[in-house]
């Protein structure tokens, strides 16, 4: 039974993570990588780790690719720039590729095989759990802890900031070619804030949920 | 023999489980199609009419021939559909409510037996989990059939339910923090003196708007606006993979009210015998989908970026206060 969720999680989460790189529609590369995080979630849970499990799915699958099912529906089959954007892009990529295949190696033959033939570490009970994490975030970790949700926080004004900055402009150039006068404006004005209004839960839910 | 996945508040052995999944499954099912005719009729009596009574007595065998007429119908599939996709969606959407009903208790444990599904360490963030998946189904269903008002449709409900799930969310953690855990069947059991409803009314009204648009109901059902956008992301949808898009919504309201009677109106508690307690759920649970149905028959539908405004600027920042305030006084007394 453990060995079936795990082949199932496992097939699942490469499947998924080489089909986000292989599939030419971003859309269907976003859909991959949802598959891929709800599989990861699966091998989460048997570590014994529901709590991350659950937080991978809400925050990851939930909030975090919704943005990107935004972005990938509503601008759509994009088209490949035919120039290199990055000068020696071909070759460098698959030098990168290389050394981080030799890394992953190294560390994994070097640390993660000798635990191969045993049991694996004991769990005890409770686990895993919220209350645990919880414990260790706010006591053990606490600096990183809050390092972390200050960046975060930080991250969010800014998008905020970014985003009141951007408002401008469409409506300046609206009104702009609108010379005939205020008719212009009063055909912009309601259609800005309704497009604000839509983008604007973009941001916040993945830094909220992140930070809480 | 115990589940191989991580570990439960109360393990129980394989076959109870499967007993436990099977008698829930076939309980919602039967209470679906009820809903339906429920509605119709409480709709109607709301506006004056009789609603369907032409089907059996009282119109009580409606949704047997509506569920016949749409599983017989046609399974039609636009040329712009994508083939597999499309007919997964509906399925996802009600695979993942009938998952979310695992977690919602119906008692205590009795003879050995939890009157729940499973009893998972954590909690309401397995509902939440779900519901993140659920938005799949609908935002599949409206990208895979290929036309602009599904698309619409979709987006619509996308934007909607991001938005006000962290105010739902936020507006269950006064509870969590009150009972001290994420378990449901502890929240129902800390809530044996008093009901959570009034030390957490503000944190009840801020779940229950956020609820309705969680299932898409009126007057947040933006979604399938049938004014402007036909219907929204089930437009392309036909026979039962429609039904199946309609029966989800019915699922989700019952899980909605499920949660909502856990949290804030004593679970199982009530007067008289332990063996009732399964039946003060369901009533109360009935209550909830009552107000669902009287609400949608009273209030008009909201404007798009009053539903986003609502969310965003009132229950956002409501919810956070709640939570600030409940966190100082649990942590005074």
């Amino acid at each position: 039974m453990v060995q079936v969720a795990f082949f199932v999680g496992a097939i699942g989460a490469t499947g998924g993570a080489l089909a986000v790189i292989a599939l030419r529609n971003p859309f269907y590369s976003v859909l991959a990588l949802v598959v891929h995080l709800v599989s990861l979630a699966g091998l989460f849970l048997l570590l014994y780790a529901q709590f991350v499990a659950a937080a991978q799915v809400v925050v990851y699958a939930g909030a975090v690719m919704v943005l990107y099912v935004f972005v990938a529906a509503y601008v759509g089959a994009v088209e490949e720039p035919i120039w290199e954007p990055i000068p020696g892009q071909r070759f460098l990529a698959p030098l990168l590729a290389v050394a981080l295949l030799v890394e992953l190696t190294i560390a994994i033959l070097g640390t993660g095989l000798t635990a191969l033939d045993s049991e694996g570490p004991t769990v005890h009970a409770g686990f895993g759990t919220p209350a645990e994490i919880g414990n260790l975030l706010l006591e053990r970790f606490l600096v990183v802890f809050e390092a972390a949700s200050m960046l975060l926080l930080i991250a969010a004004v800014g998008a905020v900031v970014l985003a009141g900055r951007r408002t401008t402009p469409p409506t300046s150039s609206a009104s702009r070619p609108g010379s005939a006068g205020s008719g212009s404006e009063v055909a912009a004005g309601p259609h800005a804030p309704t497009a604000t209004s839509s983008l604007a839960p973009a941001d916040p839910p993945s830094a909220a949920e992140q930070g809480g | 023999m115990t589940l191989p996945f991580a570990d439960t508040n109360f393990a129980e052995a394989t076959w109870i489980l499967v007993v436990k999944s099977i008698v829930i499954f076939a309980v919602i099912f039967a209470i679906v199609p009820v809903l339906t005719v429920v509605e119709r009729k409480v709709l109607g009596r709301f506006q004056a009419r009789y609603g369907p009574n032409r089907v059996g007595p009282y119109g009580l065998m409606q949704p047997l021939a509506d569920a016949v007429k749409l599983v017989t119908k046609e399974h039609y599939r636009p040329r712009n559909a994508i083939p597999i996709l499309w007919p997964i969606a509906p399925a996802l959407v009600v695979f993942t409510g009938v998952a979310t009903l695992a977690i919602l208790p119906f008692g205590d444990v009795k003879d050995g037996v939890g009157f729940y599904g499973i009893d998972v360490p954590i909690g309401i963030l397995y509902f939440f989990a779900f519901g993140s998946i659920a938005f799949y189904g609908l935002l599949l269903g409206g990208w895979a059939s290929g036309s602009k008002y599904s698309f619409l449709g979709a987006m619509r409900a996308a934007a909607q339910l991001i938005s006000y799930e962290i105010s739902m969310g936020l507006a269950l953690l006064g509870a969590i923090m009150m009972a001290g855990s994420l378990s449901l069947v502890s929240i129902v059991e800390a809530q044996h003196q008093v009901w959570y409803i009034l030390p957490q009314f503000v944190g009840f009204l801020i779940f229950m708007v956020a609820g309705f648009a969680e299932t898409n109901r009126a007057p947040f059902d933006l979604p399938e606006a049938d004014a402007e956008l036909v219907a929204g992301y089930g437009t392309e949808y036909g026979g039962m993979r429609y039904g199946s898009y309609a029966m989800a919504e019915y699922i989700e309201m019952f899980v909605i009210s499920g949660v909502a009677v856990t949290f804030f109106l004593g679970g199982w508690h009530g007067p008289g015998p332990g063996w009732l307690d399964p039946i003060w759920v369901i009533v109360k649970i009935f209550a909830f989908l009552f107000l669902f149905m009287w609400i949608r028959a009273t209030l008009p539908r909201v404007r798009y970026d009053q539903l986003m405004s609502l969310g965003w600027k009132v229950l956002l920042p409501l919810a956070t206060l709640n939570v600030l305030v409940t966190a100082v006084l649990v942590t005074v007394t």
